[in-house]
């Protein structure tokens, strides 16, 4: 068994930092917008001026990670699936227009995917394993199997967990390039990963990435027979989809309110975390298909033993 | 003359994103870089380099020479002046 604790998040809920974000959910309207903190709190200022808005509520959310982590943080998995969006957009506008040989810098660094485990790696002083992790409405997930791999390896509190912001651009081309009209958003969320229970953990039982599902259904039938559960056992669900709700009794479509972003299955763990945490609900499912045929999962369990 | 030194100061405000700044909060002859002038750092120098070239033209041949170029606002109006006269 794997623990996650210390969880936060930075979306479009009122989630930073707060106790309990199931008790304040709401689902999303059109006139929500992603809510950050001050983080003149968490970034000095010689960094933030450079950081686009995806890089600041990473490193925000890593750093409160840290500042509630007893144990230092020897291992970085971030998930994104389509990286840094603001910078990609100024690097390529000014490389599109440049009437000079020259280029800023600032923005072409970071317009890489792997900037933002780096990024938080450098804000946090952070010299160890760190990874980012792209793999469209998986990357989550897969950031997640690092993180396991790297507590098996013997690291003892891995940061692990997504961001992904929307532009304008990206909004132009969703109807083209994204199968799903709901409102684009962004957000991030990060927790520590261990092997050790502490009083707040949160069991982290399995995790499921399939790059390619022709049955989700029969794939998630079998991750539960795997880890000797059912469906109807499951106490919260959490699925990405709002027709899939119509196939697993009791679930609750995740990017109601989160809107979409393809790592917004990280913001389920948080919701499914706070749950497990704060009702009697014992064991949570979250079900990611927010990508084609991708299909993601990951079945977490509130651990009652004495601590 | 005074009046490339306050072009200066909105360029390098709005190239760097010093957002907190206004031009009357940088001095001519202050240092720009360290932590006794702006806080300026190494990625900020290549951001000297292409403000140079896409607003004044002007190439920085000898890496060397940019740690006293880019001393102040005082030193780069002077390098300007000096290259374009």
């Amino acid at each position: 068994m794997y623990y996650i604790h210390t969880i936060a998040s930075i979306t479009h809920q009122d989630s930073f930092q707060q106790a309990n974000v199931w008790n304040t959910l709401t689902p999303l309207t059109p006139e929500s917008t992603l809510i950050t903190p001050d983080y003149k709190l968490f970034i000095p200022p010689a960094a933030l001026r450079r950081l686009s808005p995806i890089l600041r509520m990473a490193i925000a959310a890593a750093k409160s990670c840290q500042e509630n982590n007893e144990d230092k943080i020897d291992a970085i998995s971030i998930g994104t699936a389509l990286g840094c969006l603001t910078d990609t957009e100024k690097f390529l506008v000014t490389f599109h227009s440049a009437q000079s040989d020259t280029l800023s810098p600032t923005a072409f660094i970071q317009s890489t995917h792997n900037t933002i485990g780096g990024q938080i790696s450098l804000d946090l002083k952070n010299h160890s394993y760190n990874m980012t992790h792209t793999q469209n409405g998986l990357s989550f997930e897969v950031a997640l199997m690092d993180a396991i791999l790297c507590a098996d390896d013997g690291k003892k509190a891995v940061l692990v967990g997504a961001a992904d912001e929307a532009i304008g651009f990206l909004k132009q081309l969703q109807p083209d390039i994204i199968q799903d009209n709901r409102e684009l958003t962004s957000g991030t969320t990060c927790c520590i990963l261990s092997r050790e229970r502490k009083a707040s953990s949160i069991g982290i039982v399995d995790c499921l990435v399939r790059a390619e599902t022709s049955d989700w259904q029969t794939d998630i039938s079998d991750f539960l027979d795997r880890n000797e559960t059912k469906i109807a056992d499951i106490d919260a669900v959490f699925v990405s989809q709002l027709e899939d709700v119509k196939y697993v009794d009791h679930a609750v479509c995740y990017i109601d309110y989160t809107g979409l972003y393809y790592s917004a299955s990280a913001f389920a763990v948080h919701m499914a975390y706070d749950k497990l945490t704060h009702t009697n609900a014992k064991t949570a499912l979250i079900i990611n298909r927010v990508c084609g045929n991708q299909l993601g999962a990951i079945l977490l369990q509130k651990d009652e033993a004495p601590h | 003359m005074s009046n490339l030194r306050e072009e200066l100061k909105a360029q390098i405000i709005e190239q760097l994103n010093l957002e907190d700044l206004t031009p009357s909060d940088i001095v001519n002859d202050g240092p720009l870089f360290g932590d006794e002038g702006l806080g300026l750092d190494s990625i900020d120098a290549l951001e000297f380099i292409v403000l140079l070239d896409t607003h004044y033209g002007i190439k920085v041949p000898d890496p060397n020479a940019a740690r006293e170029i880019f001393h102040s606002v005082e030193s780069l109006a002077s390098y300007i002046e000096k290259t374009k006269a």
